[in-house]
């Protein structure tokens, strides 16, 4: 028998507190495609990163073709034959395509770049796998699903024979994800062997021929995709059986509370990025936005919120125009949010727990008196909410980047909820969370809206628009492309709307709602 | 075996101070100005005894308390604004300015002392003030960087004044390039503290105290950090980033004033042209809030001993020979030091590589 | 009026006043391409030319004191390089503090070892020679002062080509910019950041010492206390202004140089000079608001806290 392609043996990684990777064993045989499966947190990443050589494992040892490895640095993992198509696309936005393509391992004429050689190369490769993109283009220029393209290109250029790919589909709709498995299945067959990293089952059963399932950072269970189910993959994955259904509740919306009409926003070098968006939240609904990353669904919230400028439109609160408001004042108005980016917008992580606690609500007359700190009351009200939400935080004034990702998210969360805002606009709230943190979430989320609050909520995660929303609107472009009920949709309806495709299909009928975003 | 134990606990304590951040920086530094010394000829331990004695004994302990009023001050100027994420670079010009202005008025300004000494410090404070308040609004209204237009606005103050120095307000009785001199009533007065220290020192230990209680007490100390720590996260916490850095740089410029003031009416008496500016005090301060990290009570322990510092050197030059401005490299050596994160103990643990910070961000582990 | 001022005096004057600008502002164009936010041209720039002066002296050769000031230019920009590449210090912080170390440093050594204050002038020191090549210096105007000038003026203009040529075309500064645009992109393949970084701040070390030399063994002979006085930060400016671009960093000094030859020869018909001290500063300030809008990242670089 072959020596299989790649082989893991005992692969060890510690950070400070943590044991990243445990003992992780891994066989690959070749011209498989082999899915890596586990919950955020359960050490797919770290592994990758040291089979990619970005950096050593502790103890363990790596074989590619049955012959053992050390990979200094990526160089040597690239020499060896591996290639990565990382999570956060890995380019250069200024350079061009070619140039991205070709960078580290460039054509040359005498001391200068050959860069018809280059333009050639990427074209030729390009052409030889379908993967369709302009050598000559900015990056910078391109959308999400060309980009990953270019990432599976560098890896090609440098005749990767081992490519990981690590949750590749995380960016792209339904659509463009069926077109990556077909290119995945064509590297396949093309003698290529495919590392799969994703947390998405469904994808497992769909694309791979084996699979190994990480917990905690040990390897708990090596399958045959054929052999196995869903189920026994969760159960591996989790040590118990999940449930991510839908919690959609009687409908019974109340009064309005935040109205958007004909809004549009400019956004980076100019272009319009929301176009004529009009809608309604009401309270008690969760209604849901949906949408590929870069439809104009951040600079609608940040509009929303006061971070961007409306160029036309109005948005209005509770009764009160906000569309010029400052920050402070649509905050008076009744408007929490949890943003996109917690690490950088929602936390401060060199402030401490209680000064991330306060933020938005320290002028507060329970909190201060003529400019100075009620400092007794500031402390009472981050216990309350470290209580409240369980938030697993040490001294109050510990700086809150000693907090785990799902503890510094419920930080956020707590903040916004305890402003008593009639309106929570939550974007992106369980993005890389593990399974416990994300059900928590979707709970105090769920129990705002039975309170009678009025959520606004973006997701790239079409499980949780359909698992939590009232109603779904759905962003293509700009433009909100179709309102659509969560009873009467699947995720490939949604999909459709998602890329535009639902345009060419217009006259037919589209599934499970009507187009035009107004509120009914 | 008693006395080797005591001994190893001796050593680990000498470790342990050795490899304390905070004093680290200081032993590099003493230890590059012996090296510089040495090298060029002199004897740095001579040279680092009278430099210390010169700092405290005889009339030292005055001087160095003397200088530390406008080291403290043009430190605590800066921090207003360092703290608040806003990087002035133009204490210099708002100092330079200000003292300008405080000199003018001290000197045309008909009056009791009562009245002209706080007029001066007025005149000085919103001379300052306005003079910071440009490159505030260039970088809100019109998004230049106030860190550039900052320091080259010092540039241009320092031919204002040196212009009005020359022409308009030329004392010609005397061969220095300098305005008259402050009349004796428009003098900030001495206290009778080892020998006459100037009442400014109450003043800026007043300011220290009063930027402590805001710092650390009031709605805007609590929104300038956080527009330090974390511009887009004041921003969207509803804090008026932009109206603040206006706001911080005018209290900068206004302290920077006065200390300004303070300088010619407490202590030269006439302003002389290029002096404010030759002395180096503005960038001493903005070492010393650098050091300090912004924090007031650390900034009049680092404004003291960097006063102290320069005093000694002045002594150190004169009885040892070994130029005063060694006292400006060690300065510059702990900062450098300090922003290099040097210590000893630390740097194995700290010296990863980067790619682990960036792939396990903070999702390690249990929620 | 006009006649008076734009002659052969003022083309050389402008000459003078660009090199050092230019050659400093090269090297902070190659560290702005890298990524690294270099603000100590200033102190290497002094150091620069107090190491000529000193090389110089010391050897009456002023071959010597170029060599010296390029190796104490490089030798600063090490400081600025280990803190904030490999120790990941605050850029602004470490150059400010470059930038005074370098005042104070120099302001000491120039009593302790030449035993005087503020200026140091001496027949030993040995002034950089000017070259005249035949026949172009001979052009009315612009040819003494292009074509009978110093080896460091000379190098410069090609430098300036050379720099477009390695960054635009060639794998090194692909791999350069790339660098400074995506670090984690570069090292996923392979390319050390750290690596690029510290050639990159090293060259602005070398790149700010030949300016120092020029400033002090070209346009006089002589050191003389802060001498750089803020041509360094124009520089800066000027990376700024021209985008990192050769040809824009080149029309920035240009732009700067003119002004400070400008003031030179005004005062010459009269100006006070304090007032045209302050013109190339103000030259800057307004170039920079005419400018603006293209500064978005630089602001974002230092205002974030």
């Amino acid at each position: 028998m072959a020596a299989p392609a790649l082989e893991l043996r005992g692969i060890t990684k510690r950070f400070p507190g943590v044991v990243a990777n445990d003992a992780v064993d891994l066989t690959v045989r070749a011209g498989d495609i082999h899915a890596v499966v586990g919950e955020n947190g359960a050490g797919k990443t770290t592994l990758m990163s040291i089979l990619y050589g970005l950096f050593p494992p502790d103890e363990g040892e790596i074989l590619v073709g049955g012959e053992r490895v050390r990979f200094g640095s990526a160089l040597d993992a690239i020499r060896a034959g591996m290639g990565m198509v990382h999570q956060a696309f890995r380019l250069f936005p200024t350079l061009s395509v070619a140039d991205n393509v070709v960078y580290r391992a460039e054509p040359t004429r005498g001391v200068l770049m050959d860069r018809a050689a280059a333009l050639r190369s990427v074209a030729e490769l390009a052409e030889r796998y379908e993967l369709a993109v302009d050598p000559e283009a900015l990056v910078e220029t391109q959308p999400v699903g060309v980009l990953q393209r270019v990432e599976i290109l560098k890896a090609l250029y440098r005749d990767a024979r081992i490519l990981i790919l690590d949750e590749p589909t995380a960016v792209l709709t339904p659509q463009e994800r069926d077109r990556l498995f077909t290119v995945i299945r064509r590297l396949r067959d093309s003698g290529r062997t495919i590392l799969f990293i994703t947390h998405k089952l469904g994808e497992v059963m769909a694309v791979s021929d084996r699979v190994t399932v990480l917990r905690n950072g040990r390897s708990v269970a090596g399958l045959v995709t054929a052999e196995t189910s869903p189920e026994e993959i969760t159960r591996h994955m989790t040590g118990r059986s999940v449930d991510l259904n839908r919690r959609a509740a009687p409908h019974r919306p109340g009064d309005p509370v935040l109205a958007v009409a004909g809004l549009e926003v400019t956004g980076e070098h100019g272009r319009t990025a929301v176009d004529d968006a009009a809608f309604t939240v009401r309270s008690g609904e969760i209604l849901g936005v949906a949408g590929v990353a870069g439809n104009g669904q951040t600079e609608l919230i940040e509009a929303i919120a006061g971070l961007r400028e409306a160029a036309a439109g109005s948005v209005t609160l509770g009764g009160a125009d906000i569309t010029r408001a400052e920050v402070a004042d649509r905050r008076r108005a009744g408007l929490a949010f949890v943003p996109e980016d917690r690490h950088r917008v929602g936390t401060s992580h060199l402030a401490s727990v209680s000064d991330n606690l306060l933020l938005g609500h320290h002028r507060h007359p329970d909190r201060q008196r003529r400019g100075w700190f009620k400092l007794r009351n500031v402390r009472a009200h981050a216990r309350r909410l470290i209580e409240t939400f369980g938030i697993k935080a040490g001294a109050l004034n510990n700086p809150v980047s000693t907090l785990s990702g799902g503890n510094l998210q419920k930080v956020v969360v707590a903040r916004e909820m305890s402003h008593e805002a009639p309106l929570l606009i939550a974007e992106q709230p369980t993005r890389g969370l593990d399974i416990a943190a994300i059900e928590y979430i979707h709970g105090r989320l769920v129990s705002f809206r039975d309170e009678g609050g009025a959520v606004l909520l973006v997701s790239a995660e079409l499980s949780e628009i359909l698992a939590l929303s009232t109603r779904i609107l759905v962003m293509f472009e700009g433009r909100i492309a179709a309102e659509l009920d969560p009873a009467a949709v699947t995720e490939p309806d949604i999909g459709l709307y998602m890329t535009g495709a639902y345009l060419e299909r217009e006259k037919g009928g589209a599934p499970g709602g009507r187009k035009g975003g107004q509120d009914g | 075996m008693d006395r080797t134990d005591r001994l190893d606990r001796l050593a680990q304590g000498v470790r342990q101070i050795w490899a304390n951040p905070a004093v680290f920086p200081f032993v590099f530094a003493f230890s590059v100005g012996l090296a510089v010394v040495l090298l060029t000829g002199g004897n740095p331990f001579f040279a680092y005894q009278e430099m210390f004695v010169g700092a405290v004994t005889g009339s030292g302990l005055r001087n160095t308390l003397d200088q530390a009023v406008p080291i403290i001050g043009m430190a605590l100027a800066v921090s207003a604004a360092f703290r608040a994420g806003v990087i002035n670079l133009g204490g210099e010009g708002q100092m330079v300015l200000g003292g300008l202005a405080g000199a003018l008025v001290a000197i045309y300004m008909p009056g009791p002392g009562a009245l002209v000494v706080p007029l001066a410090m007025a005149a000085g404070m919103v001379t300052g003030m306005l003079w910071a308040m440009l490159p505030a609004l260039g970088q809100t209204r019109l998004r230049l960087p106030i860190l550039i237009t900052s320091l080259l606005l010092n540039y241009v103050a320092r031919s204002i004044t040196g212009y009005l120095v020359r022409f308009p307000f030329l004392d010609d009785s005397v061969t220095l390039t300098s305005t008259e001199k402050i009349p004796e009533a428009a003098r900030i007065p001495k206290m009778p503290l080892f020998g006459g220290v100037s009442l400014s020192l109450v003043l800026v230990l007043l300011l220290g105290g009063l930027a402590w209680l805001v710092y650390k007490r009031t709605v805007v100390g609590y929104e300038t950090q956080m527009a330090g720590l974390n511009g887009s996260f004041a921003r969207y916490g509803g804090i008026g980033v932009e109206r603040q850095t206006v706001g911080v740089m005018a209290v900068a410029g206004a302290v920077g004033g006065l200390i300004g003031t303070h300088l010619i009416i407490g202590s030269a008496y006439r302003f002389i042209d290029g002096e404010l500016v030759v002395s180096g005090l503005a960038w001493t301060g903005l070492l010393v809030s650098l050091l300090a990290a912004n924090r007031p009570g650390f900034i009049l322990a680092a404004g003291l001993l960097f006063a102290g510092l320069q005093i000694g050197g002045q002594s150190m030059q004169r009885n040892a020979g070994v130029s005063w401005r060694l006292a400006q490299v060690l300065q510059a050596v702990v900062i450098v030091a300090v922003a290099s994160r040097l210590a000893l103990g630390r740097r194995r643990r700290k010296g990863r590589r980067s790619a682990e910070a960036e792939i396990e961000p903070a999702h390690v582990g249990e929620v | 009026m006009f006649d008076q001022l734009f002659d052969g005096a003022l083309v050389d004057s402008v000459m003078r006043a660009m090199i050092p600008i230019l050659l400093a502002a090269l090297g902070g164009m190659i560290c702005d391409r890298a990524g690294v936010f270099q603000i100590s041209l200033e102190g290497m720039m002094l150091a620069g030319a107090f190491a000529a002066v000193a090389g110089s002296y010391l050897a009456a050769a002023s071959g010597l004191g170029v060599l010296f000031a390029v190796v104490a230019g490089a030798a600063v920009s090490l400081v600025l390089a280990f803190g904030a590449v490999s120790r990941k210090g605050d850029p602004i912080v470490l150059g400010i503090a470059v930038n005074l170390l370098m005042l104070g440093m120099t302001g000491f050594l120039l009593p302790q070892i030449f035993g005087v204050r503020g200026v140091f002038a001496h027949p030993r020191i040995d002034g950089l020679d000017r070259f005249a090549i035949p026949g172009l210096s001979d052009i009315p105007l612009l040819g003494p002062a292009l074509f009978d000038n110093t080896i460091i003026a000379y190098l410069s203009l090609p430098l300036t080509a050379a720099l477009w040529v390695f960054l635009f075309r060639t794998p090194m500064g692909l791999r350069l910019r790339g660098v400074g645009e995506r670090p984690q992109a570069a090292e996923s393949l392979g390319v050390s950041p750290t690596v690029y970084k510290y050639w990159a701040v090293v060259s602005s070390g070398v790149l700010a010492g030949l300016a120092g030399a020029q400033l002090a063994l070209g346009n006089v002979v002589q050191f003389a206390e802060n001498m750089s006085s803020g041509r360094g930060w124009i520089a800066v400016v000027a990376v700024m202004l021209g985008r990192a671009h050769p040809v824009g960093v080149l029309g920035a000094s240009l732009l700067f140089a003119f002004s400070e030859g400008l003031g030179f020869r005004l005062q010459g018909n009269g100006l006070p000079v304090q007032i045209t001290d302050a013109l190339p500063f103000a030259v800057t300030l307004i170039a920079l608001i005419a400018a603006r809008k293209r500064f978005a990242r630089l602001l974002d670089l230092t205002t974030a806290g």
